[in-house]
């Protein structure tokens, strides 16, 4: 059971504060992470994957602050996306799939049958399996995404840190994917994402409402306070309703 | 010292070291017949011991000769000149692009400059040796190719004298260095006789380049001016090939000019250069290209170029009084 | 077998067979041009066979090495920089290079003036293939030092430029104190196979048996790379180390080339474009078959230079320029009709 813990984190871009006292445990199953623009997600993802050093507070994976572990050993427990996913060169999509087992094979050791097979796992998953010879310039935005996603589920770690991991890709594939994230939190990996789309991240088990750089409300995801709370964030923008046994979020327009 | 032993030397010896005369030394009587034999084929011991030139060329390499070189490859136009000047031109198989004078050397293969030296035809060409100047990196492959290389720098006056010392010695011909080299200094001397008593002193810039850069006192070209005794706007502290500050030609104010022809042309357009008094004054020397690479390359022509200088100083307009 | 794997296979079997015919070629080019009847003639006696074994031979083998070396660095560059436009100079290494050649050039010229005779003495002694190596090898790490080892690429690049640009200016300051240097540096930039004998092969062969394994380990980092900086990071790899590792390898492979044949254009920039645009594929492939490029590219001019105008040689560096170029436009004007 990996557990990644953060504590009184805080970080400064440029002279202004980006995160401030951020404190979060994240525990096996599905946690969205929501905000309005320029909340600090995708920096809070990147100190949470140890991409950035704090320059306040720590994270702790598995009770061992994050800077003290290898590299190796560190990426083998924590895989991360990157909102920016770009995929350029000359590599099919196999062979970027493949990059996911980077952490398990170093730079010297080739790739086995247990490797083959997790990208071949990996990419049925992510649903793009049928194009894994060609290359991402001969893909859509949506089938590059969908590479990219599987490189990151290729490393089978029992952490997932994923920043907009729903870019591109359209309502059918959506959903495929929050399915394929309940399934996974279900089998105890910790899954944490950064998501914009609100009635997507409905769906997981946790949110964690991020707003000006602060932790302003967390909790199961149908929390009515927790509800009022993101609509407040939101400054009356949306509103949260309960359709069909699920709970959706909409632009309220009142124009 | 080769001279009177040369046809024999160069039947008996070659130029290559060849393997040493094992001798049996099966008693005394057949010692000595061996002697005999070596006497009558003329070529006695001691002979031998003189015949092996040692030449120290300016990287302080030594390189034996076992006979003078009859074969020789030439990469550098005043080696060219040098060798020709002491007689050996029809020894030349071979030149670098850039060697042109006497006009029979144009006929033999042109081998490329010192950079860029075709290595596979200058050993096609099966030389004795390889002269070339210091720091090309032709020398070290032709060495390592098993060519012999003499490499000479010819920068100022006693280089050349040196230079012309180091081929008489490779070439069997010392005293014809000592010719050549007294032949230099005579026409110098009479070049300076030619210069009119007013030019005595005046101060020359002669320009290098239109960069500009100048002929320092202590640059060869300077050395011949003093010879001809004139003086050098140039301070020496400026060293052999000063690159200026164009200002400081015009604050100087040269008593003469020398240039090539086309950069006198231009000199007036030069911002500043009109106040040149020597410029007004039309006591510019505008030397056409074929005497301008005359006078700016070191060699055994030295006194073509003091004449050449000479020629002009005296058709110059007089210098006008201070 | 998928028609990427074809299309690898075809193009490793094109550069061996094209390098063994081009090279055979190379044996019948010399003084009198190409000419096979005149090799056959050559072998058949002692003067012609030192000729050809001892001379054109280690210059064709020699040509071959060099553009390999190019060409390994240069597709490990562009994997480095993560682009296309990138080549081995970037980094330093060139400037250096010939800085260290004017030095030797000038030290004769300027001993007794500028430096002392003994310090003029010392530096000669270095020799030309010396001074450019270690020239080159001091460029480089003037660059990581700079900028503060090779954790961002821009900082590198940057950095490779103000060391280009300062190394060239005192280059410049050194020639214009000492003009005699002048032509053998112009000799350098422009680059030379004529004065390739066996070491200079043997060398290059030891470079080469010792950059490709380290370069072809190091090819994961640089399919990691791909993915962006941050992702690579977050795979485990220890960037910092091996990017370091890899402008290493890039420096002493570089050094090693314009060390031995002066600073040949256009090699390391177009060997891995040829190889991407036959046979895309993961770097590990493009360092190894950019190398074999290289060397088949280099090889290709250097016949060529010696025979269009025989018995006088075009200088090799305009040919691989007139070849690089021409390529080059091509691509333009395919883009463009595309």
């Amino acid at each position: 059971m990996t557990s990644l813990r953060a504590t009184g984190i805080g970080v400064s871009l440029g002279g202004a504060r980006v995160l401030d006292g951020v404190s979060l445990d994240l525990r096996p199953g599905w946690t969205a992470i929501v905000g309005p623009n320029g909340a600090g997600k995708s920096t809070l993802l990147r100190v949470l994957a140890g991409l950035r050093t704090p320059d306040a507070g720590e994270v702790q994976l598995d009770g061992v602050p994050l800077a003290a572990w290898a590299p190796r050993e560190r990426a083998r427990r924590l895989a991360w996306l990157t909102q920016q996913g770009s995929a350029s060169g000359d590599l099919t999509a196999r062979e970027i799939v493949l990059l996911g087992r980077l952490p398990h094979l170093g730079i010297v050791a080739s790739p086995g049958a247990a490797d083959e097979a997790a990208v071949e796992r990996a990419m049925e998953e992510a649903e793009c399996a049928a194009w894994r010879d060609r290359r991402p310039q001969e893909l859509s935005g949506g089938e590059q995404q969908r590479v990219l996603l599987a490189r990151a589920l290729a490393v089978e770690a029992p952490l997932l840190l994923l920043d907009e991991p729903t870019t591109h890709l359209d309502p059918p594939h959506q959903v495929a994917l929050a399915r394929l994230f309940r399934r996974r939190a279900a089998a105890g990996t910790t899954l944490v994402s950064v998501l914009h789309d609100l009635s997507l991240a409905l769906v997981a088990d946790r949110l964690v409402l991020l707003e000006r750089g602060r932790v302003r409300a967390e909790g199961p995801t149908d929390d009515p306070a927790l509800h009022a709370a993101l609509v407040e964030a939101f400054e009356g923008a949306i509103r949260i309703e309960r359709v069909g046994g699920r709970w959706v979020a909409f632009p309220h327009l009142e124009v | 010292m080769f001279q009177h032993r040369d046809a024999q030397t160069r039947a008996m010896i070659p130029a290559e070291p060849t393997p040493r005369r094992s001798a049996a030394l099966s008693g005394g009587r057949l010692w000595s017949v061996f002697f005999l034999i070596f006497l009558a084929s003329g070529a006695p011991f001691t002979s031998a011991a003189h015949a092996r030139e040692a030449i120290r060329d300016d990287r302080g390499i030594t390189v034996t000769f076992e006979a003078p070189p009859r074969r020789i490859v030439s990469l550098l136009p005043s080696l060219t000149e040098s060798v020709c000047a002491l007689g050996a031109c029809d020894r030349l198989v071979g030149t670098d692009r850039f060697s042109n004078w006497p006009d029979r050397v144009q006929a033999l293969p042109k081998l490329g400059g010192l950079e860029d030296a075709q290595i596979e035809r200058i050993v096609a060409l099966k030389p004795d040796v390889v002269l070339a100047s210091t720091s090309a990196r032709v020398m070290d492959r032709l060495e390592s190719l098993g060519v012999r290389v003499i490499a000479l720098e010819s920068r100022n006056r006693a280089d050349v004298k040196r230079t012309l010392t180091v081929l008489g010695q490779l070439l069997g011909a010392p005293g014809k260095a000592e010719a050549v080299w007294a032949g230099v200094e005579r026409a110098t001397r009479a070049a300076a006789a030619r210069v009119p008593p007013a030019e005595r002193g005046q101060r020359v810039y002669f320009e290098i380049d239109p960069a500009p850069y100048a002929a320092g006192p202590d640059s060869f070209i300077g050395e011949s001016l003093r010879c001809l005794g004139l003086g050098n706007a140039i301070p020496a502290e400026l060293g052999p090939f000063p690159k200026l500050n164009p200002e400081f030609i015009v604050r100087t104010q040269p008593d003469i000019v020398m240039a090539a022809q086309a950069s006198v042309a231009d000199m007036p357009r030069r911002p500043g250069w009109s106040t040149l008094r020597a410029l007004r004054a039309g006591r510019t020397c505008a030397f056409p290209s074929g005497t301008y690479e005359l006078l700016v390359h070191p060699g055994p022509r030295m006194g073509e170029a003091a004449a050449a200088l000479a020629e002009c100083l005296a058709h110059l307009p007089p210098p006008s009084a201070r | 077998m998928t028609s990427d794997g074809e299309r690898r296979l075809r193009l490793a079997f094109g550069l061996a067979v094209g390098s063994v015919v081009i090279a055979a070629a190379g044996m019948a080019a010399g003084g009198d041009g190409w000419s096979p009847a005149g090799l056959f003639r050559a072998l058949a006696n002692a003067d012609g066979r030192f000729i050809v074994l001892q001379i054109r031979a280690p210059r064709t083998l020699g040509a071959w090495l060099t553009g390999a070396l190019l060409g390994l660095s240069g597709a490990a560059a562009q994997g480095l920089f993560r682009n296309p436009l990138a080549d081995p100079y970037l980094l330093g290494s060139a400037s250096g290079a010939v800085l260290g050649v004017v030095l030797v050039l000038a030290a004769a010229a300027l001993g007794g003036h500028v430096v002392s005779v003994a310090t003029a003495g010392a530096i000669a002694r270095f020799g030309l293939v010396g001074a450019a190596f270690v020239g080159a090898l001091l460029g480089v790490l003037l660059t990581l030092s700079l900028a503060r080892g090779a954790q961002e690429t821009m900082h590198l690049l940057l950095a490779g430029v103000v060391v280009g640009v300062l190394l060239t200016a005192a280059s410049d300051l050194v020639t214009s104190a000492a003009p005699d240097a002048l032509r053998g540096k112009q000799a350098f930039l422009l680059g030379s196979t004529g004065f390739l004998g066996w070491q200079s092969c043997a060398f290059m062969a030891l470079g080469l048996a010792v950059t490709l394994p380290a370069a072809w380990r190091l090819a994961r980092v640089l399919d990691a790379l791909t993915l962006g900086t941050e992702t690579a990071a977050s795979l485990g790899l220890a960037l910092g180390r091996l990017r370091i590792a890899l402008v290493v390898a890039i420096a002493f492979a570089t050094a090693l080339a314009v060390s031995q044949a002066g600073l040949i254009a256009f090699v390391g920039l177009i060997a891995p474009h040829l190889v991407r645009r036959f046979a895309p594929a993961t770097h590990g492939y493009t360092l190894l078959a950019g190398a074999a490029a290289g060397g088949l590219l280099l090889l290709t001019a250097d016949v060529l230079a010696r025979t269009v105008i025989a018995p006088q040689e075009v200088p090799v560096g305009v040919l691989t320029a007139i070849l690089g170029g021409g390529y080059l436009i091509w691509l333009l004007r395919r883009r463009r009709a595309a």
